[in-house]
């Protein structure tokens, strides 16, 4: 498992991203497996960014710690991350004079680190470019670094900015001029590259939600925009000509979500994202949907918090919040998505679940997946059936009665149909009601309610798959987690298994109402137990030694905003295997 | 008095007496005696009636407060009533009327609800010109919750914990909403249930957000314009001369009076409104609803450039 770490370091709007986007594409076009992520700030222009590439001939699953290959175009750029690069390195920069550049020159040379200077800045205003177009002179030096031909690049490049003929000019000539790289030593740096290509796209997780809802049959979708969530908007509103999807930026997260049930209850497919803070908002419509048994499906993608904490940053932090979000008690079901394809599936899974439950559904996402590009195949495996769990066939619309609506049975769920569709109408009340829907204080009809809704909770555990091991079945050190954990154990379990240490890992896509069973088989058979959790107090632990009275060994927890990088969980393996 | 009841479609509303019935139900109403709601909920249910919609026809959606306890006491036969949280029934209202617009939907809210809890649904409702009807019953106070002061409360009364009266100036609705640029807003009186009849026939017919302001006497908890202040203050905009509903600049000089001479009728409205689903341009040519569209949508086309 070989894999190198490409990183474009930058001020935000300096074009970095172009040059990562250009990268990553060309990258995954020559057969290799791509995955990428960036790291910015909550700012629109200024302060350090960076787009990061791990790629490779196998599939990458998470992000590295440390670098081969550095693209500064800003003075951050190449004083933060020549610490990052591993020995034998590259950094290529366009700084002849920098007041640290003999210290940084005697730091690279210790650790045989390439440190390319070509003078990116004059020679793009001599070509016309001006500053913006540095990033591509580098690009083209850091193209020559790798040993890829210049003609694929220079395409990738024309169709990246078909839109500006002017400019694509000027764009190739500077990418020209890097890539000659004159008076530059160019460092023997060799990558096979693949002989096959994976049939897989590059998306981020996202995209993954909007092309879920897409596929689900989602009609409509409301959000106000909250990082890490917003690109959904973005990508539903941009394919809603295709779609025909009613694609809406509300006033608040509480008018998004109220949408959101009212287009649920009158019979269509809807969905809302938004993040910890606007997830905050969305609670009493929660308790609402909870309340009139209606399906509701809110996508929680989490950053760290409290209030607006790291906003463009990852974290794992909300799994309780949203497991116990919204007053009262009620049956809700809490996803978490791992990857794009995940995504993808929990998104359709959800709105199954939320209509044959007649429930609120909370899936989970993170930053990390959120925005992280990863390669997929979506249509691998099995399709994803719609079930709405609706009453249709016209006799039994027929034979409807108010009653049926919010009947008390044997797991809970009651009849649910398309209001206008059956003779039969019903009361859909946020009060407590009789089986009709009619409002009810009386103890004994209060009690019955309460006990039928309830008794939702054990028929959804029982239908929701339980966590899933991957790995061997015994191993040195296990790992359990959710969510992005998952693609840094997977990577994990290959890279010890380099190392002679035998990894493996319990993961959970579903997590409310919490299925212990496998983790009591897994715990059994693997008593070097640790959880892997990016949050303070490991909340998926805390909840399955409470559940279960099983301790885990160790955990490793994160809570810096950071994703798990490849690097530190095969190290905390080393050392606690 | 100065005014007069307009003539109601009576032989029509007894040729539809069936359908009339089954708006009722065998519910026990909890209002007060002489409580407003008894006349809106009334000529809710005529205009219903007289405009051809059924009670399988129609969702009826309430917000928290007095008028939301009649959810579940209309429409007894065949009906679908909402009954959601406080200050928020505008927004779930909209989302069940662009799901199905072949479904009428009604909302209702009083003036806690819409002008201190929930304003900002109201505003943008309006801007977004969902294709609903909606109901404000301004009683100038929250009566539920026993009498507290609303943003709709005249200045100076003592309200329950405002013992010393409120010294902010209450809102004006229709004015308020004029602001907007809508494209429907009316004012009825709550015991005048023909003329109310009348406007929310006309609301229910247009197409797009239609505003309905009902003044409505709360004889418990509202002492400051109890049921008789009104009656010789109203005055329908359609017995003005030269009153026309076309022109917003007239209807807001006409919202403004309300301790003389109050404007009551269809204030304004915008004949060629466009309503939000029309307004979309991903939309356009679509007949059918949202509700009839849940099937699996081939993505291949969608995910050809990331290939």
């Amino acid at each position: 498992m070989s894999r190198t770490v490409l990183k474009v370091a930058g001020e935000s709007g300096m074009g970095l991203l172009s040059v990562g986007h250009i990268v990553a594409k060309m990258l995954r076009g020559m057969g290799f497996y791509v995955h990428s992520d960036r790291e910015y700030p909550s700012l629109i222009k200024g302060g350090s960014s960076n787009m990061q590439i791990d790629f490779g001939p196998s599939p990458i699953r998470c992000l590295s710690k440390e670098t081969d290959l550095v693209i500064a175009l800003d003075r951050e750029g190449l004083v933060e991350y020549l610490d990052t690069i591993k020995e034998g390195g590259v950094l290529v920069h366009g700084f002849e004079r920098h007041h640290l550049i003999k210290d940084l020159q005697e730091k690279a040379a210790k650790r045989h680190i390439h440190l390319l200077y070509l003078p990116a800045h004059s020679i793009a205003h001599e070509l016309g470019g001006g500053e913006l177009m540095v990033n591509m002179v580098l690009l083209g030096l850091m193209w020559r670094v790798l040993g890829f031909q210049l003609k694929p690049l220079e395409e990738a490049i024309t169709e990246q900015f078909a839109k500006k003929p002017k400019l694509l000019e000027i764009d190739l000539k500077c990418v020209r001029a890097g890539y000659e790289a004159k008076g530059v030593e160019i460092p023997a740096y060799k990558i096979p590259v693949p002989k096959s290509k994976p049939d897989q796209i590059l998306i981020d997780g996202n995209m993954g939600v909007a092309l879920g809802a897409i596929k689900a049959g989602v009609r409509a979708y409301y959000a106000y925009p909250m990082s890490p969530s917003s690109s959904i908007l973005t990508y539903l509103a941009n394919f809603s000509h295709e779609t025909g999807m009613v694609v809406k930026q509300a006033e608040d997260e509480i008018t998004a979500a109220q949408m959101a049930v009212g287009s649920m209850h009158m019979g269509t497919r809807a969905l809302v994202a938004t993040s910890g803070g606007g997830y905050d908002l969305m609670t009493e419509t929660v308790s609402m949907a909870g309340m009139i048994e209606c399906p509701l499906v809110v996508v929680l993608c989490q950053r760290p918090g409290p209030a607006t904490g790291l906003p463009t940053w990852t974290s794992q932090g909300d799994l309780q919040m949203a497991i116990h979000s919204a007053h009262g008690e009620f049956a809700k079901i809490v996803l978490a998505a791992s990857d794009p394809k995940s995504c993808y599936e929990l998104t359709q899974q959800a709105l199954n679940l939320a209509e044959r439950f007649q429930a609120p559904v909370v899936p989970l996402s993170e930053k990390q997946v959120c925005e992280s590009q990863v390669m997929v195949n979506l249509e691998e495996g099995e399709a994803i059936a719609i079930e709405r769990g609706l009453v249709t066939a016209p006799k039994e619309l027929a034979a409807l009665k108010s009653a049926d609506r919010f009947r008390h049975t044997e797991n809970g769920v009651s009849k649910r149909w398309i209001p206008g569709s059956a003779p039969a109408g019903y009361y859909a009340n946020s009060d407590e009601h009789r089986e009709d829907g009619v409002l009810t204080e009386a103890a004994d009809e209060a009690k019955a309610m309460m006990e039928k809704r309830m008794r939702k909770v054990e028929a959804i555990r029982e239908a929701l798959p339980d966590s899933v091991v991957f790995g061997p079945k015994k191993a040195d050190i296990s790992f359990v987690g959710w969510g992005s954990s998952k693609g840094v154990a997977l990577d994990a379990i290959e890279a010890c298994a380099e190392k002679g240490i035998k990894v493996n890992y319990l993961h959970f896509d579903y997590l409310w109402p919490l299925r212990d069973e496998a983790f009591r088989k897994f715990h059994k058979a693997n008593p070097n137990i640790h959880m892997l959790e990016n949050n303070f107090q490991g909340q998926l632990a805390e909840l399955l030694e409470g559940k279960t009275g099983l301790k885990f060994k160790g955990r490793f927890l994160k809570y810096d905003g950071r994703p798990f990088y490849l690097e530190e969980v095969v190290e905390y393996a080393e050392k606690n295997k | 008095m100065s005014y007069q009841n307009p003539i109601p479609d009576y032989q029509l509303l007894a040729d539809r007496k069936q359908e009339y019935m089954k708006y009722e139900s065998s519910q026990k109403l909890t209002w007060c005696e002489g409580c407003g709601n008894f006349g809106i909920q009334k000529a809710l249910e005529r205009a219903l009636v007289l405009e051809g919609i059924t009670t399988n026809n129609v969702l009826m959606c309430f917000d928290i407060g007095c008028h939301g306890n009649g959810s579940d006491k209309i429409a007894g036969i065949g009906g679908y009533t909402l009954h959601g949280l406080h200050g928020r029934i505008i927004s779930a209202a909209a989302g069940a009327a662009l799901a199905n617009p072949r479904i009428k939907v009604v909302a209702e809210a009083g003036d806690g609800g819409t002008f201190s809890e929930g304003p900002g649904h109201l505003i943008h409702a309006v801007r977004s010109n969902y294709p609903m009807l909606f109901i404000l019953h301004n009683n100038e106070n929250y009566g539920l919750t026993t009498g507290q002061a609303s943003a709709m409360t005249r200045k100076g009364y003592p309200m329950n914990g405002s013992p010393d009266g409120v010294g902010a100036e209450p809102i004006n609705a229709c004015d308020f909403v004029l602001g907007l640029k809508p494209s429907f807003v009316a004012r009825a009186f709550s015991n005048d249930v023909s003329h109310m009849t009348d406007v929310l026939r006309a609301g229910l017919r247009h197409n797009g957000f239609a505003f309905v302001e009902v003044l409505q006497t709360c004889p418990t908890y509202n002492k400051a314009t109890p049921e008789p202040w009104y009656w010789d203050k109203l005055r329908p905009v359609d017995q003005i001369k030269g009153y026309d509903a076309s022109n917003l600049k007239m209807a807001r000089e006409a919202a403004q009076d309300m301790d003389k001479e109050i404007k009551v009728g269809v204030l304004y409205q915008d004949k060629n409104s466009v309503n939000f689903l029309e307004r979309l341009p991903g939309r356009k040519g679509i007949k059918t609803a949202l509700v009839d569209e849940v099937k699996a949508f081939d993505i291949a086309k969608l995910i050809g450039p990331y290939r």
